[in-house]
């Protein structure tokens, strides 16, 4: 995990880095702008279509399952850096060579 | 027990599994970038599956194609969470397969005998970003319409054989429907088959040649810690999976892309047409060269210079013979002018 | 291994651990996937027409509207009332059409035959044709979902 951890940070601050240039205030801003514009006016005509959950009832089902999702990923690692505890362990015992012999 | 050994009889898929049982993968300081690979391997899969969903209702011609994306957005349950994840996630095995492409450069895992791997990793590459271009046209918006107008006339800068791929890639002299539905088969039809193909081979090599080692590690010669890619390395892989899909899904429920107004074939060029970021750092390169060097267009120079850069690049394996010489340090200290260069170029472009 | 009062090893233990865990998490990436490729459908509850279309529509004929996605059949009676079903054959899904001569329905696609009042009188339909509430109001023809006429 460890060999994971410099490398895999820089290369998460790249991810970062592309999704911030994506991301960027010229985009959000001219966001904000049409919405505001587009506001009055009915859903079928729209001047720029921004998307999202419609109300209260699907904003808290989102939130759920951003939270279900991450707390899942969260206890599967849990779960997996024991696999991997256990096979490494295994495979140096040559557990699965003497299996063959 | 009894359903495996049904189809052992049949198939014989032991061959593959005892494969993976017994291939082998080092651990060493730069093993992390191996993750890499199955990372785009992740993102292309989750393409693929949302990209079937979007094809249920996206309509490609000039009329419904924007409509039938406000549609998605709107009316069909969870469609803009689909639409959402599609995008992003093209937008993560792009960034991937330039980390996994400067990875493979700067260890230099491309010398022999792995020069056809990085060659088909060349293919894969262009595929993704042709993946990406088409892509980005078939909401046909005001602004990934006035976008691929301008990347349909880049080709044309190539003197004499140039305005035939704009022509090609257009479908006629200018960008209409007609390049609307070209678009849409060459993203759900054409390259899909071409990256399987080349998928298939890459794959292949790597499997056949097996995980190479940085040029250091290899010149010592001594024993490098290993593990089984199965289960050992798989379990390593599946963490890095799931960071990478909670990650992705949190981007883009929070994160959703917009759809303009239709496309209008008339209208003039909207404010602040950009390509997608990962097309800035040459968009940022064409704006910069004056509009004329000697007696070309300041366009054709940069292209053919962009054309010239992609051959060599594409024969690196083949330039870069001598890893541990002179040569192979300019070609490392090269992949990092690369990134500074894209960086600055894409900070540049923005402002 | 695994003791005999055990039910089973810490081995499958964990497995199953994991295995059930990331099959929850995928199962719950199925039902939003689910969500999106079942889309409602939503019939409509009714649908107003302008009266002129039909007031002079001869008796023991049909005129045809919308009805959401599908076929409405609008019939004049021969004493002037108007009834209204869905023209949708209730054995295949067929459009059917009406003989004025022979006041039947009838459906091309394996020969079925249904009344004037829509029964089913031949061939495979298993129902009769659905009826729909009409009623005059004003300039407007209303046709509801029975059930839901206004007071």
């Amino acid at each position: 995990m460890r060999l994971i951890k410099f490398p895999g940070l820089s290369a998460v601050g790249i991810l970062v880095f592309f999704f911030l240039s994506v991301c960027q205030p010229s985009i959000c801003a001219r966001q904000v702008v049409r919405e505001e514009t587009g506001a009055a006016q009915t859903e079928h005509e729209p001047e720029q279509i921004v998307p999202g959950p419609r109300d209260i009832k699907e904003k808290t089902a989102i939130y759920v399952f951003v939270g279900w999702v991450w707390l899942s990923v969260f206890v599967l690692i849990f779960f997996l850096k024991l696999k991997i505890r256990e096979t490494d362990r295994l495979y140096q015992l040559k557990f699965f060579n003497s299996k063959r012999k | 027990m009894g359903i495996s050994t049904w189809f052992e009889e049949r198939a014989g898929f032991s061959g593959v599994t005892k494969f993976m049982t017994q291939k082998k993968v080092p651990l060493h300081k730069h093993s992390v970038w191996y993750y890499t690979g199955s990372a785009i391997l992740l993102f292309f899969t989750i393409q693929v599956i949302t990209g079937f969903l979007l094809v249920f209702y996206y309509k490609p011609t000039l009329e419904k194609a924007n409509e039938s994306v406000a549609h998605i957005m709107t009316e069909v349950p969870l469609g803009w969470i689909i639409r959402s994840v599609h995008s992003w996630a093209a937008s993560f095995m792009i960034a991937l397969v330039f980390i996994h492409m400067l990875s493979i450069w700067i260890t230099k895992s491309y010398r022999r005998p792995r020069e056809l791997t990085w060659m088909s990793g060349v293919g894969l590459l262009l595929i993704s970003l042709f993946f990406g271009f088409t892509g980005y046209l078939l909401p046909w918006d005001a602004l990934s319409f006035s976008a691929t107008k301008v990347g349909t006339d880049i080709p044309h800068a190539v003197p004499v054989v140039g305005i035939w791929v704009t022509k090609l890639l257009r479908g006629g002299e200018d960008v209409t429907g007609d390049t609307l539905t070209r678009f849409f088969g060459i993203h759900v039809c054409i390259l899909p088959i071409f990256l399987f193909i080349l998928l298939a081979v890459h794959v292949y090599l790597v499997q056949k040649q097996g995980m190479s080692l940085p040029l250091e590690l290899e010149k010592k010669n001594q024993e490098v810690k290993e593990i089984p890619f199965w289960p050992n390395f798989i379990y390593r892989e599946m963490i890095v999976w799931l960071l990478l899909v909670a990650i992705l899904f949190t981007v883009a429920i929070f994160f959703p892309p917009s759809l303009d107004q239709p496309a209008d074939l008339m209208a003039p060029a909207p404010e602040g047409i950009k390509p997608e970021w990962y097309f800035l750092f040459l968009f940022q390169m064409l704006k910069i060269f004056p509009s004329k060097i000697l007696f070309l267009s300041g366009e054709t120079v940069a292209v053919l210079l962009i054309i010239l850069a992609g051959v060599l690049f594409f024969f690196l394996p083949l330039i870069d013979n001598k890893p541990e010489g002179n040569r192979g340090k300019v070609i490392t200290a090269a992949a990092f002018i690369f990134i500074a260069f894209a960086v600055i170029m894409t900070i540049w472009s923005l402002l | 291994m695994k003791f005999k009062h055990s039910l089973f090893t810490r081995r499958q233990f964990l497995n199953g651990l994991l295995g059930g865990w990331l099959g929850a998490l995928l199962a719950s990436l199925v039902y939003p996937i689910v969500k999106f490729v079942f889309p409602p459908y939503h019939e409509p509850e009714e649908i107003i027409l302008p009266f002129s279309d039909y007031k002079d529509m001869p008796g023991n004929s049909v005129k045809n509207f919308p009805w959401g996605s599908k076929l409405g059949l609008l019939k004049k009676n021969d004493d002037g009332t108007y009834t209204a079903f869905v023209g949708v054959c209730t054995h295949l899904d067929c459009n059917v059409i009406y003989l004025p001569e022979q006041r039947k329905f009838f459906c091309a696609c394996h020969d079925g035959w249904y009344d004037e009042t829509g029964v089913n009188i031949g061939g495979p339909p298993p129902k009769p044709l659905r009826k729909l509430s009409v009623s005059i109001e004003g300039e407007n023809l209303a046709v509801r979902r029975p059930g839901l006429e206004k007071e």
